[in-house]
């Protein structure tokens, strides 16, 4: 049972347009694994399905051996999976260590409670410190996540989503819109913050892909076209012609 | 617990409590009037209904037209409570049933919560609107539980005094509901920095992202409206005794728009808000109302000018002067201010004129066309009195727009200041 996460036959169709057209995928426990495809292939509509966010049309996801189809997002992510957004989706009216807490307290056991009082919650507001510590916004802790800058809220994006130690991370396009400098920190983060956990990016800096990945998937019109190896990928045929020889000059 | 400990010593928030807890404890003291003591208990029991009902608007983002439901069944079962407590069915202090109002309150926010919550937003209204329009049918129906027309009476008085306490005087329900209220509120504001308050605020901003950190969004809504439930059925328990009678009224819609105005008026956005709303609020209905038949009017009008002016309400217009003082340029702001105070009076007094001199004109006139207004007599029949009201009404809206006009272009000043001094 090494399997993280499992895909077998997942198909997804909005009304009559089939998004996700059979894909099978295993990824192993702690490999760092990347999705890449044009524009519109599905990589987040997968994450979707995988999350739980949508339901899917036909197949069935295991997390860890066990079968997740049908569940809702939470009960996905108490059996530990956790994931970020392409479009950033933080709790703009809190401050970051607000945003951070809230992504902690449900793995710590808090749950619903009205009988702790969050200031006295150590467990919880030294994880708080801590992840605030490892995605650099320690400065920011009591600025409203609204007025961040746009690759301080993609760190805190992945602040949250990493927060409660989910052993499985799903990253929407971590990188995208952010200048090489900040790039490069992201990169740095994300190989921290996936230290020991299965990471599965989606990602279209091919720089980022094969500097991260241990594998790489294609996907392409909701298919799977390859799934292996970075120097495979880079010499694969189809890839090249479906996606790389268009991208990447 | 361990984790239950509070801060050794707060001294601001010690302050504001104590300060608000003398404050409640003195004013029929300082206070004489005939409805002094109408007036604050019926503040006290509107703050209690008005957190209650922030908790589910401010805290939690839902805008409920039903909470009166909550409220009104806690009143009911309290009275029931108290005429078996007479009737020597069982015994139970007097001073101690508002918790079986409490218990009622949160029995029907447990039943009606679990399907109001599914959604927020607008199907959340919606369907809280039902539940009250439900409820309210109910009381005409079943006329053995909620009394029909006449209600539901009872006598607050039972057995004998315990330490000169009979709850006779209305200054004895007055100390109950301020020992009530103070509870309510430091109990409500104890559960914003809970786990559950604070999720609560992330469902409200942000449901998606808090169901991708573990939280069933229903879950957090419908405890939210329990523990919600559970104080509006408080402050309705706390009303049965003070009125010593409940009817239909007390589960309607009137009430449950009240509560809303209240809150909306003195703000959702921060805990005191509602504070602030019922004191505006009760003032209005009970203070204008014992002098005009129009308060509802000005009511209205108030509400209406805070939705369009100020719409964070009362809360956000003192909260928005605090980096104004810090920064040491209120005195900037008095010279506007005053011009807005005088202007405004003006035109009020231009206002209130015609107002009232409609509804004379409109309800006696026939009768008695003399009226007296800020003491002044005249014949409500006569062209002068009407001339000098819309002089007024007219002037003072014009003037008024200048002395806004010198407002805002003051603030504008004050936030460009702000902005460098913080950059
Ligand atoms: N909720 C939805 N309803 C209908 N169509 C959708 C929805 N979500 C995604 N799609 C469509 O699915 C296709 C794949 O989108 P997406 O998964 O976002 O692609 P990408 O690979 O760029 O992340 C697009 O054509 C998009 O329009
Ligand atoms: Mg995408």
């Amino acid at each position: 049972m090494s399997t993280a996460i499992e895909l077998k036959g997942i198909t997804k169709s909005f009304g009559n347009t089939a998004i996700i057209r059979g894909v099978n995928l295993a990824i192993p426990r702690g490999e760092r694994h990347a999705i890449i495809g044009p524009n519109g292939a599905g990589k987040s509509t997968l994450f979707n399905l995988i999350s739980g966010r949508y339901p899917v049309t036909q197949g069935e996801i295991l997390l860890n051996g066990e079968v997740v189809t049908g569940l809702k997002p939470f009960q996905i992510n108490r059996k530990g999976l956790s994931r970020s957004f392409q479009i950033t989706n933080i709790f703009p009216r809190m401050s970051v260590f607000e945003n951070i807490r809230c992504a902690v307290l449900w793995t710590l056991g808090y749950k619903y409670s009205f009988w702790h009082r969050l200031g006295g919650l150590k467990d919880a507001n030294l994880r708080t410190e801590e992840v605030m510590e490892s995605i650099g916004l320690k400065a920011r802790r009591d600025t409203l996540a609204g007025v961040l800058s746009y690759a301080e809220q993609r760190a805190l994006e992945i602040g949250i989503t990493i927060a409660g130690g989910a052993g499985v991370i799903l990253l929407d396009e971590p990188t995208a819109g952010m200048s090489r400098t900040e790039t490069a920190d992201a990169v740095e983060l994300i190989r921290k913050v996936s230290q020991g956990k299965t990471l599965i990016m989606v990602e279209h800096d091919m720089g980022v892909v094969f500097d991260l990945a241990d594998r790489i998937s294609v996907l392409v019109y909701g298919e799977v076209i390859a799934s292996d190896k970075p120097e495979n990928i880079r010499g694969n045929p189809a890839v090249q012609e479906a996606y790389l020889g268009t991208e990447a000059h | 617990m361990a984790r239950l400990k509070y801060r050794p010593l707060n001294l601001g928030r010690w302050l504001v409590w104590g300060g608000t807890a003398l404050l409640m404890i003195l004013l029929p003291q300082i206070l004489t009037a005939g409805f002094t003591l109408t007036l604050l208990s019926q503040i006290g029991v509107g703050i209690i209904f008005a957190l209650s009902y922030n908790m589910l608007l401010g805290q939690g983002g839902m805008l409920s037209f039903g909470h009166a439901v909550y409220s009104g069944m806690g009143a009911y079962f309290t009275v029931h409570a108290l005429n078996l407590i007479s009737k020597g069915a069982f015994y139970f202090p007097v001073t101690l049933t508002p918790l079986i109002g409490g218990v009622a309150g949160a029995f029907f926010g447990v039943i009606f919560g679990y399907v109001t919550t599914k959604k927020s937003g607008t199907t959340f209204a919606m369907i809280s609107l039902g539940i009250g329009e439900m409820v309210a049918a109910c009381s005409l129906m079943f006329a053995g539980f909620f009394g029909g027309e006449a209600g539901i009476s009872t006598n607050r008085v039972i057995g004998e005094a315990f330490l000169g306490i009979s709850y006779g005087p209305s200054i004895q329900v007055y100390y109950l509901i301020v020992g009530w209220a103070l509870i309510c509120m430091v109990a409500m504001f104890a559960w914003t920095q809970t786990p559950l308050g604070r999720m609560a605020n992330a469902v409200r901003d942000n449901p998606e992202r808090a169901e991708f950190v573990g939280y069933d969004t229903h879950m957090v809504r419908f405890l939210t409206l329990v523990i919600s439930g559970f104080f509006a059925g408080i402050a309705g328990g706390l009303s049965c005794i003070n009125y010593e009678i409940v009817t239909a009224e007390n589960v309607g819609a009137l009430r449950s728009a009240g509560v809303l105005i209240a809150t909306f008026i003195g703000g959702a956005g921060f805990f005191f808000g509602p504070i602030i709303g019922s004191i505006v609020f009760f003032t209005m209905v009970t203070a204008i109302g014992s002098i005009t038949q129009a308060w509802a009017f000005y009511l209205g009008l108030l509400f209406l000018v805070i939705v369009l002016y100020a719409p964070g309400g009362f809360a956000s217009l003192i909260a928005m002067h605090v980096p104004v003082i810090k920064a040491r340029l209120m005195r900037r702001l008095w010279l506007p201010y005053s011009a807005a105070l005088a202007t405004g009076i003006a035109l009020l007094a231009g206002l209130v004129s015609v107002v009232e001199m409609t509804y004379h004109f409109s309800t006696e006139a026939g009768a008695n066309p003399n009226m007296k207004l800020f003491g002044l007599a005249f014949n409500v029949t006569h062209a002068a009195p009407w001339a000098v009201a819309s002089a007024l009404l007219v002037g003072g809206f014009i003037i008024s727009r200048f002395a806004w006009n010198l407002v805002g272009r003051t603030w504008a000043d004050i936030v460009h200041i702000l902005q460098e001094q913080s950059a």
